[in-house]
């Protein structure tokens, strides 16, 4: 049972603010097969980054348990985190983030760097990984000589470069004007597909998230609906 | 060594405020080795000045004493002892030299020429005339220029000594010296045999100058001396212990003055950290979310430190040889009587101050970048990311 799961997550609540009170994520509990390819969706303020940030361990519960392939992050040393992220999450954003004093193969092979892969392996990784999201040509590129959409494509490729088991997107063709979030959106239907990585995006797109297997709909940090699009294969 | 790339890349990215950065470095390491050159350069003109010119230990009689007595016994003693290169006794004497209406005050100094000159080598310091001419018994004097110069004498000239008891004598002038300190207007020389004569003490001394080879061993010498002959011998760090304490808080005080200097390019170090901490955020935050660990973030910043205060470091130490270097070639136009016959200023370029100059500029830019450092590895990934 458990194991078909890579992401379980029970009774997650989230509070933030001392003197006044937010709760962010009110007891959420939520389970993603490996190989989802699923949208968060909600008004602002609904938790969905918030709950994005606790899957991708970028935050700390304040009460419940999120298991990531059947390890519990939310008792993991800041150390073990960072490996985990390292390794098991790749992590695209609405703004690229792209490091900017670095050139688009530079910036995908960050990731293994960071991992420890040896320089000459991972600018081969890397070089591959750029020529999947159809930027083989503009590898010596910096981030202020591509486009929105062509960053957003670097920033997918250093997303998946260390193959981790899950990406997640926060809005990640929030910045893009409807063709380029489409070709984006084609990508990392396609990049799913073939290496069946579980992908959550949030977004407010309500066309894209159709497109999407599965819906989750957030309201004041509770889950309000969870529905299947028939769009599996 | 990703920490590497990055800290790097940012330095190179912002041009400017490196510039200004290094040149902060640069300039306190550069302005610090000069000093410590021209301070290097003080102290061992100094000091050298004070071994060359006296006696790197004096022997005085006992308490209550005038006289040494059967002098040439402790002679032979302290000749025997390990790194003694010269002893020369002598018997000093006050008295007035005259010239028709002149007249002054000196201090007379009856020695052996070839002795003297194995304690203080008189002969380097000769304008006119030898120091060795007074080598025999004899009515001959050498004194200093500016005594000459007083009494209106010159070589050859006939001065007449009042000697309190004795009847006046004259001495013949057989050699000036200058040696740039206030002795060439108050000593004179003349045998030893002679004086011993005219002041009628028989054959004493009131003093013995001994000369090592090495003159930071007088204060162990003395003491040596002291303990086992009950005679008082007087190192020369002794005699000159204000000059010396001197230097030494000169020292102190100046230490004080390169950590405020250097306190100042922290500031600056510090400063563009700050700035390019506050312009990354958002890449920090990334750099966290593909699990870079904060060891690491602290660890780029770190390095960025490390690299501005290297870079400054080269400049200062580059800028610091070539300056002092400079100022040692200037020659300046300051009466040689003045500061022990020297036309340069003295500069001392020491290997040694190259390095207490780098280390020192290395640790304070180092714990200039901690401040800057912590803040990024302590940012929260999430704030840093959603900052942009």
């Amino acid at each position: 049972m458990s194991e078909k799961y890579i992401i379980q997550i029970k009774n997650l609540t989230k509070i933030f603010g001392d003197g006044v009170e937010i709760k962010a994520l009110d007891d959420v509990g939520l389970n993603i097969e490996q190989g989802e390819f699923m949208a968060i969706m909600g008004p602002s303020g609904s938790g969905k980054s918030t709950l994005l940030n606790q899957i991708g361990i970028l935050d700390t519960p304040t009460s419940g348990t999120i298991l990531l392939d059947g390890v519990d992050v939310t008792k993991m040393s800041d150390k073990q985190r960072s490996v985990t992220r390292n390794k098991q999450l790749g992590f695209i954003f609405q703004y690229h983030h792209l490091l900017p004093d670095f050139n688009a193969l530079e910036n995908v092979m960050m990731p293994l760097l960071i991992n420890g892969v040896k320089r000459s392996e991972a600018r081969k990784t890397a070089s591959k990984m750029l020529e999947e999201v159809g930027l083989g040509d503009r590898m010596k590129h910096r981030p202020n000589q591509l486009s929105g959409g062509q960053n957003q494509r670097v920033a997918i490729a250093r997303a998946l470069v260390n193959k981790p088991s899950i990406v997640i997107g926060d809005e990640p063709t929030g910045n893009l004007d409807s063709k380029a979030s489409d070709n984006i959106y084609e990508l990392l239907r396609r990049l799913n597909r073939e290496h069946n990585q579980t992908f959550i995006l949030v977004t407010h797109d309500k066309r894209m998230a159709a497109k999407t297997d599965r819906t989750i709909q957030l309201v004041d940090g509770k889950i309000c609906e969870d529905s299947r699009n028939g769009n599996d294969d | 060594m990703f920490e590497l790339d990055v800290a790097t890349r940012h330095i190179k990215s912002r041009r400017r405020q490196t510039l200004f950065s290094v040149i902060a470095v640069s300039l306190a390491v550069g302005i610090i080795i000069i000093f410590m050159s021209m301070m290097g350069g003080y102290t061992s003109i100094l000091i050298d000045s004070t071994t060359e010119n006296q006696a790197h230990i004096t022997v005085m009689p006992k308490e209550g004493e005038d006289y040494i007595h059967l002098y040439h016994g402790l002679e032979n003693h302290i000749y025997d002892l390990e790194g003694v290169e010269g002893v020369s006794s002598y018997f000093q004497g006050e008295a007035a030299l005259q010239y028709k209406h002149n007249a002054e005050g000196v201090l007379l100094y009856g020695i052996n020429p070839e002795d003297e000159n194995r304690v203080v080598n008189r002969d380097k310091y000769m304008l006119a005339g030898e120091f060795t001419s007074i080598e025999n018994p004899g009515s001959r004097i050498v004194l200093g220029y500016k005594l000459a110069k007083n009494l209106d004498v010159g070589m050859g000239d006939s001065v007449t000594a009042q000697i309190p008891g004795a009847e006046p004598i004259d001495f013949t002038i057989t050699g000036i010296f200058q040696t740039g300190t206030p002795l060439d207007e108050t000593m004179a020389f003349v045998n030893i045999e002679r004086l011993q004569d005219l002041y009628r003490s028989g054959d004493v001394i009131t003093g013995m100058g001994i000369r090592l080879s090495d003159p930071y061993a007088s204060e162990d010498l003395a003491n040596g001396i002291d303990r086992e002959t009950s005679y008082d011998a007087i190192s020369w760090m002794e005699q000159n212990a204000e000059i010396l304490t001197l230097l030494e808080t000169s020292e102190g005080m100046v230490y004080f003055f390169y950590i405020i200097i250097f306190g100042i390019s922290g500031f600056g170090v510090a400063n563009v950290l700050i700035m390019i901490v506050m312009e990354k955020m958002g890449e920090i935050g990334m750099l966290m979310a593909m699990g870079t660990s904060r060891r690491s973030i602290m660890l780029i910043f770190l390095l960025e430190a490390a690299i501005l205060g290297m870079m400054g470091v080269v400049v200062g130490c580059i800028l610091g040889y070539v300056a002092s270097a400079a100022i040692a070639a200037i020659t300046i136009p300051i009466p040689p009587e003045m500061y022990f016959g020297m036309d340069h200023l003295p500069v001392v370029i020491e290997f040694k101050n190259f390095i207490t100059a780098s280390v020192f500029a290395m640790v304070i830019n180092i714990i200039a970048g901690v401040f800057p450092a912590r803040r990024a590895s302590k940012m929260d990934p999430v704030e840093a990311i959603y900052s942009v």
